[in-house]
Parts: structure tokens; C-alpha cells; sequence
């Protein structure tokens, strides 16, 4: 596989998961706010804190209405942050490797990219926006199966799942810490909270039934970042992913720079105690995972995406 | 015998050959399945159709690109939902005729590198091809495998009033277009499946596998299963989706130049498993643009040093630098005497009558004709600067007088031809539109004729431009049994 090919099947990983990961997200902070009193402050700026930058100064406008918030997230083109923009990015990475992918998985990824064009307008209703999530979440995952029935298990596919997880990893960090961001604003503080917002964290996650069996199996301190950050089963866990981006890895000529970032990443998460972590502590923890994720990439990029010096 | 469909509400153009129905309307026989639909299911059923059809080309993401364009650099690609039939009697003898034309171009290519035997026995002016621009110095004294330059040609076809078709010219450079047959095909299959499952249609999706087999052929080494590439220019290029289509049907890598290097006269491949040998490479790259050490010293989609590999016989160039001298719109004139004068045959196919304006006689015929006769300058592509002589204003046809005047070897000049049309879809009624006809030949090992081609329609009422970068569309193309 050429080194440009790489870079590119990576990045398509990166922006598919994207988009299922910022549909979830939206859906569980709305799910949160209808569930929650009606004195309950939601702060929609937190949202677009967590998913990136923000280099319109998009937070200072004052424009943090609900509404503003949507439009950053979900269909402005302009917005680094937004499910059109990854949309945009998906098709333009694929539309370079058209020639490692099944043509069904080039329609699969066209057809996505057409319904976020004619579909994926300012969604003002929640109901609404609601149903539209579900579709993109649901749309990202036929990507997913078409791939998964139609692609070669060669480098392209290796590379392709290695975006997928490092994605998936950083964005369940990302919805976690959008969480606790909420939890940590002033008014807030009884124990009720967190146990409400860990039930939007797994809804976020599809993981309300997986968590409910690991519950059931385990003996002992059973939490649910315990379950996010180190379960092996669950499939959007840190632990997860990481054992996936691994194996693919393998693969690659040139693995070892990423293998020591892994191996960093997972001392970090196995030597705190996360289910007795503080809400502050649990922050900080997740800001150093998503550090070491960035490490992670660079080593991707560096090394195993680089053709060898000729 | 049934009795012919007729096609009442059609009004095809008088004095033009209507690929469809004949001058009472009826249907040819070979169109019968298509018009036996169109009068059953009339205009209504046809608009669904092609909405139908939109659609699919959108999902199926199948594209091209306008350099002016700057905001969508991708435009749906425009497909009529009538077919255009012809016989498969017609088409055997045209392919047939295109193999031999092609075959012939490529010992006259072959000979101008080497012995210039042509020009020796004056059959063409040495002035015409050595001073042309598309003569490669550099490659002189290169012989390529199976002797053949041109390995892919894609030739303009057109009817004539009678139904004769004629060459319009020969593209032997970096013949694009191919693709869209296909994906036309692969349309046209999901929407119209019952007419497909009741006619004999020629069928066109060995293509990719043909090409592939051809530039295999190619390879230095024989004995091994070659590294085959297709070098694009990038993804802003115009073509560049059938680049990409092409590589992915033929299972070879796309690669554009920062891929590739040579080293020791060897071209190599950068992959993250390190160097890998590349045996042919299918380019998509202007030739002058392909080695900066030896042709466009700017060029920035080039390879320092793949010309010296294939001199070097260590890489397969297709086409080879050097093939477009032969598809000079001026060189285009001698194609009948290339062919009688290599293949001791006469050609099967004709050429349009054509005037050289650097010969003396002919060139006050055309500047005293210049309201009957379409100019065209003798080395551009795209359907650019040419000038329609009846459509044109008299300040028109005074530029172009001074500019043949200055420059006569520039200029060649056809009349008008009454191109034939077929009836296609315009604001939902069918109206006869003029069309062209691009099939693709490929010679290698052997010589090898896609089954009809890509068909391009001009949109625009009377109008006989066909390119897709002005307003053309085009229409899948059906070779079916039966006679013409």
C-alpha cells in the first residue's frame, strides 16, 4: 500500500467515526435535558468545548443557545466541529483511495454524503434532531457493515479500523468528560446527578444493556468508568479500542513507536483507582488519556503511515 | 414480419440519419425493443425513468469536473435516458475498421521514430510531421514492445446523412471517456432491467479486464505477474474519476507522481513494505509533463528520470511519450494513404473530406469557403477553438482568416456535416438531438474494439458540440443483433 493511501483509509476511519460519535453525543445531552428538572441548566457551549476547538470564537459570540450550539455541531460547513464538515472530510478522503475500496463501499459512503447534504438541515425541532441522529448513527454503521462484507483484509482495511478505534477511544473520552464538564458547573453537587448522568453516558454509548450484564457478572466495585475506560468486552471502551488499534497494527512494518504509545496509554488508565476518582481527578485523568491519544496519532503518522527512507 | 413501430409524436430533423427511426417514423430493427417501449409507455413513463436514473448516477457518486468550476469541482454526470441502438451488423464492420486504422497509426508512429520509411517514399510531407509540436525528439530510436505507440485510442466516430460513419479524429494521447461508457452501462441496467432482459445487448464490461490484459503485455518482465499502475495527475484533474475508476476495476494501484522514483533506470513504487518495481505504467499525464529531465523542465507532475527507464527497456510507458504526432488534426488528412501505404488494405472506415490549410490551393478554398466549413486548429482538444462557418459572425470569420493567413499549418477545415441524431429527452418530450460516437481500441500483444462506446449528445437544439465541458450529455450505446 502507498504511504498517501494510508493516510487516507486512516483518516476516513477517523471522520465515519466522528459523525456517529458527535450523533450520539447530541442525542444523550438532549435525552439528559428532557429527563432532567425543569431548573436543570444545561450549558450547550460545554459541546463544542469538548469536540474541538474553536477558532470563530463561535463561545464568546454569545451565540450559546441551544439552537447555535446545533448548527456549530451538526451542519454548518464551515464549523471544524460539525457532522457535515466529517462528512465532507469522509467522502473527499475516499474519493483519493477510490481504488483500494469496493465500489459498494464508495455508494454506501456517496449516499451518506448526499443524505448529509439534502437531509442534514438546521434541525430546530428536537424532535427532529432526534430522528435525524438516530439516521446518521444508523447510516455510519451500514458504512461500517459494507465495509466489513465487501473490503479485502489487507493494510488499506488494517488502516482503515486503526482510525476507526483511535476515533471511537477519543470519542467516548470526549463524551464522558462533556458529562462531568456538566457536572462540575456550580449549582450542581448531589449524588442523585451523577447516577443520573451516568445513564445518559452509557445511553450516549449503546451501553445501558451491556452495562446492566457486566453488572450482573461482576463481583465487587463495579463502576461505570471502570466499565468505559478498561472493560475488553464492551466494544466502546478505552481497552477496546486500544486492543484493536494493536492487533491491526501489528501488520505494519514499522509498529514499534506505537506500541510503546499504547503501552503508555494503558499504564495511565490501569494505575488509577477510577471508580473511588474524585469528578476533578476524573477530569484530569481524561485530559491526559486524550494527550497520549494525540501521542499516539503522531506515531501513526510518523512511523507506520511512512513509506521507509529510499 | 411484424409491423414497425412507429414513433408518431417524433419529429427527427429533415436531412439528417435518425439512429432510431427512419424518415416515416418507423423504427429501425434493431431499435425495435427500444421504441416498442417509448410507444407504450410514452414521454410520462420516460421523465420517471430518468429522475429514476438521476438519482442512481448521484448515489453511485459518478462525476466530472469543469476546470471553471472553482466551487464543486464535481458535476453529476449528464446520461439521457434513451439509448442509442445500433446494429450489430454496422458495428462489426466499423470495428473492424477502427482496429485497422489503429494498427496503422501505430507502424507510422513507429516508423517516424525510427526509419521515417513514410517520409522517404514521400507519402507525407516530412515538414508536416517532424516540425509538428507533438514530435518528441527524445524518443527517436526507441522501439516499444510489439512495436505499438498508441496503446490506447479513442476515436471520434459521426454519421453522415446516409448513415455512414466517418472518422472525425483520432485521440491518441490521453483518451479519456471510457469510464463513463461503463458506468452508463451499470445505470442503465438498474433502471430500464425488463429491456435489457428482452434484447441481445452487446455487452461492455470486459473493458477493464481487456486494458488490463493489454498493458500485462506490456511488461519488461514477462515472466512474472507485473506491478501495472495508473499515474493521475491528482484529484483537481478533470478525469480524475476515471483515474480512479479505472485503477479500481483493473485492481492496480493509482499513483501520482510523488509515488514514484527511479533509481539504477528502475521505477519504483513507494509502499509502506518499502520500493516496489513498477512494470507498466498507464499514464494519465500529458507526455511533456511526465519527465522534467527530459521535457517540461516546470513540470510538477513529473518523474525525474522515468524516460531513461524506459529507454532503458526497464518500464512500459502507455501511451509513449511522442504518440500524439500521429493524432494532428493535420496528420489526421493522410490517415487513408498511412493505412493503404502499411497495411497494402484499403480503409474501411472514411475519413471527413478535409482541407489542409498549409497547402497553398486547398487554403484559398477554405478562406473563400469560410461560411461553409468548419476550422479547426490542428492540435486541440475539448472542442476548443474551432469555428462554425454558418454560425458564425463575419468579425468571426475575419479572425480566423488572419489567424490561417499567419499560421496555416495551425489550421485544417471540414464542412459542415449533418451529424445524425437520436431522440432524447428535452423538457420532457423527446426531440432529435446530434450525437457522436467515442468507442476506445486497444492495441498490444493484439488488437482489441469496445462493443459501441461512449455516445455524446449536444443538449442544446441544433447545436453540434458535444462536449461535456459545453453542455453535452451523453447516451448509453447498444450494439444489437439484427441488420442496419
Amino acid at each position: 500500500m502507498l504511504a498517501r493511501t494510508a493516510e487516507n483509509m486512516y483518516w476516513m476511519g477517523r471522520y465515519l467515526e466522528r459523525m456517529e460519535g458527535t450523533a450520539r453525543l447530541i442525542n444523550a445531552t438532549t435525552h439528559m435535558l428532557i429527563d432532567s428538572h425543569q431548573d436543570a441548566r444545561i450549558s450547550w457551549p460545554v459541546l463544542i468545548d469538548v469536540l474541538g476547538e474553536d477558532p470563530q470564537g463561535f463561545i464568546q459570540e454569545g451565540s450559546s443557545s441551544e439552537l447555535g450550539v446545533m448548527h456549530y455541531l451538526i451542519e454548518a460547513e464551515d464549523s471544524p466541529a460539525s457532522i457535515r464538515n466529517s462528512c465532507n472530510q469522509l467522502r473527499t478522503n475516499a474519493r483519493c483511495v477510490r481504488e483500494v475500496i469496493p465500489r459498494d463501499f464508495w455508494e454506501e459512503i456517496n449516499s451518506l454524503n448526499l443524505f448529509m447534504q439534502t437531509e442534514c438541515t438546521l434541525a430546530s425541532s428536537r424532535v427532529r434532531r432526534y430522528s435525524l441522529m438516530v439516521e446518521v448513527v444508523r447510516r455510519c454503521q451500514m458504512v461500517v457493515g459494507v465495509m466489513d462484507g465487501t473490503m479485502l483484509r489487507d493494510d488499506a482495511f488494517c488502516v482503515f479500523n486503526i482510525g476507526r478505534h483511535l476515533e471511537r477511544a477519543d470519542m467516548t473520552t470526549r463524551i464522558m468528560d462533556t458529562l462531568i464538564l456538566q457536572q462540575l458547573t456550580p449549582t450542581e453537587g448531589h449524588s442523585s446527578r451523577r447516577q443520573f448522568q451516568w445513564t445518559s453516558l452509557l445511553n450516549a454509548l449503546g451501553g445501558t444493556e451491556p452495562y446492566r450484564r457486566y453488572f450482573a457478572q461482576e463481583e465487587g466495585e463495579t463502576d461505570v468508568i471502570d466499565f468505559l475506560m478498561s472493560y475488553p468486552e464492551f466494544p466502546r471502551s478505552i481497552c477496546f479500542c486500544l486492543q484493536k488499534i494493536e492487533s491491526a497494527v501489528k501488520r505494519l512494518p514499522r509498529s514499534d513507536g506505537v506500541l510503546a504509545a499504547i503501552a503508555r496509554l494503558r499504564g495511565g488508565v490501569d494505575s488509577e483507582p477510577l471508580a473511588s476518582l474524585s469528578t476533578e481527578r476524573l477530569h484530569l485523568l481524561i485530559d491526559q488519556i486524550q494527550a497520549r491519544f494525540i501521542d499516539l496519532h503522531s506515531a501513526l503518522t510518523e512511523e507506520s503511515f511512512k513509506a521507509p527512507d529510499t | 414480419m411484424n409491423e414497425p413501430i412507429v414513433l408518431n409524436a417524433y419529429r427527427p430533423y429533415p436531412g439528417c440519419y435518425d439512429e432510431l427511426v427512419d424518415d416515416g417514423c418507423r423504427a429501425r430493427s434493431q431499435a425495435t425493443a427500444v421504441a416498442r417501449f417509448i410507444a407504450h409507455n410514452g414521454a410520462d413513463e420516460l421523465v420517471r425513468r430518468q429522475a429514476q436514473l438521476d438519482s442512481t448516477i448521484a448515489a453511485m457518486g459518478i462525476s466530472f469536473t469543469v476546470y471553471s468550476d472553482s466551487q464543486n469541482i464535481d458535476r453529476a454526470w449528464p446520461l439521457d435516458v434513451v439509448p442509442r441502438v445500433i446494429s450489430a451488423t454496422d458495428w462489426e464492420k466499423t470495428s473492424n475498421g477502427l482496429k485497422q486504422r489503429l494498427q496503422a497509426l501505430n507502424m507510422f508512429i513507429n516508423d517516424l521514430y525510427n526509419d521515417q520509411k513514410v517520409i522517404k517514399d514521400k507519402i507525407i510531407p516530412g515538414e508536416l510531421v517532424l516540425k509538428s509540436k507533438n514530435f518528441l525528439a527524445p524518443c527517436q530510436g526507441i522501439k516499444p514492445a510489439h512495436g505499438v505507440w498508441a496503446h490506447i485510442c479513442g476515436t471520434d466516430l459521426v454519421r453522415d446523412e446516409i448513415g455512414r460513419f466517418l472518422v472525425l479524429e483520432d485521440n491518441l494521447r490521453v483518451p479519456s471517456g471510457v469510464s463513463y461508457m461503463l458506468e452508463n452501462r451499470t445505470v442503465m441496467k438498474r433502471v430500464f432491467p425488463e429491456l435489457f432482459a428482452e434484447s441481445t445487448i452487446g455487452p461492455v464490461d470486459n473493458y477493464p479486464s481487456r486494458l488490463w490484459e493489454m498493458l500485462a503485455s506490456l511488461s519488461p518482465r514477462q515472466d512474472l505477474t507485473p506491478v501495472v499502475v495508473v499515474l493521475t495527475p491528482g484529484i483537481y484533474n478533470s478525469a480524475y474519476f476515471e483515474h480512479s475508476f479505472l485503477a479500481q476495476q483493473m485492481g492496480c494501484q493509482l499513483v501520482e507522481n510523488v509515488d514514484l522514483y527511479v533509481d539504477n533506470d528502475i521505477v519504483y513504487m513507494r509502499t509502506l513494505q518499502g520500493p516496489q518495481r513498477v512494470d507498466v505504467i498507464y499514464r494519465r499525464v500529458d507526455d511533456v509533463f511526465i519527465d522534467p529531465e527530459v521535457f517540461r523542465k516546470d513540470s510538477t507532475l513529473g518523474i525525474p528520470g522515468v524516460i531513461r527507464a524506459w529507454r532503458a527497456g526497464n518500464v512500459a510507458i502507455a501511451n509513449a511519450p511522442g504518440s500524439g504526432v500521429a493524432d494532428d488534426k493535420a496528420v489526421y488528412a493522410f490517415v487513408p494513404d498511412i493505412i493503404r501505404y502499411y497495411l497494402s488494405e484499403e480503409p474501411l472506415i472514411e475519413n471527413v473530406p478535409t482541407y489542409l490549410c498549409m497547402d497553398e490551393k486547398q487554403r484559398e478554398y477554405v478562406l473563400a469557403n469560410l461560411d461553409k466549413l468548419v476550422v479547426k486548429p490542428a492540435n486541440e482538444s475539448g472542442g476548443y477553438g474551432i469555428l462554425i462557418g454558418p454560425r458564425a459572425n463575419d468579425e468571426e470569420r475575419a479572425q480566423f482568416a488572419t489567424a490561417i493567413r499567419e499560421n496555416p499549418r495551425n489550421f485544417i477545415a471540414q464542412p459542415t456535416l449533418n451529424l445524425s441524431t437520436a431522440p432524447t429527452l428535452c423538457d420532457e418530450i423527446l426531440e432529435p438531438r446530434h450525437l457522436d460516437l467515442r468507442p476506445f481500441i486497444l492495441q498490444g500483444e493484439s488488437v482489441y474494439c469496445t462493443t459501441g462506446g461512449l455516445s455524446r449528445v449536444a443538449l442544446r437544439r441544433g447545436s453540434l458540440v458535444v462536449n461535456s465541458s459545453q453542455g453535452g450529455g451523453s447516451k448509453d450505446t447498444w450494439i444489437v443483433a439484427g441488420e442496419g
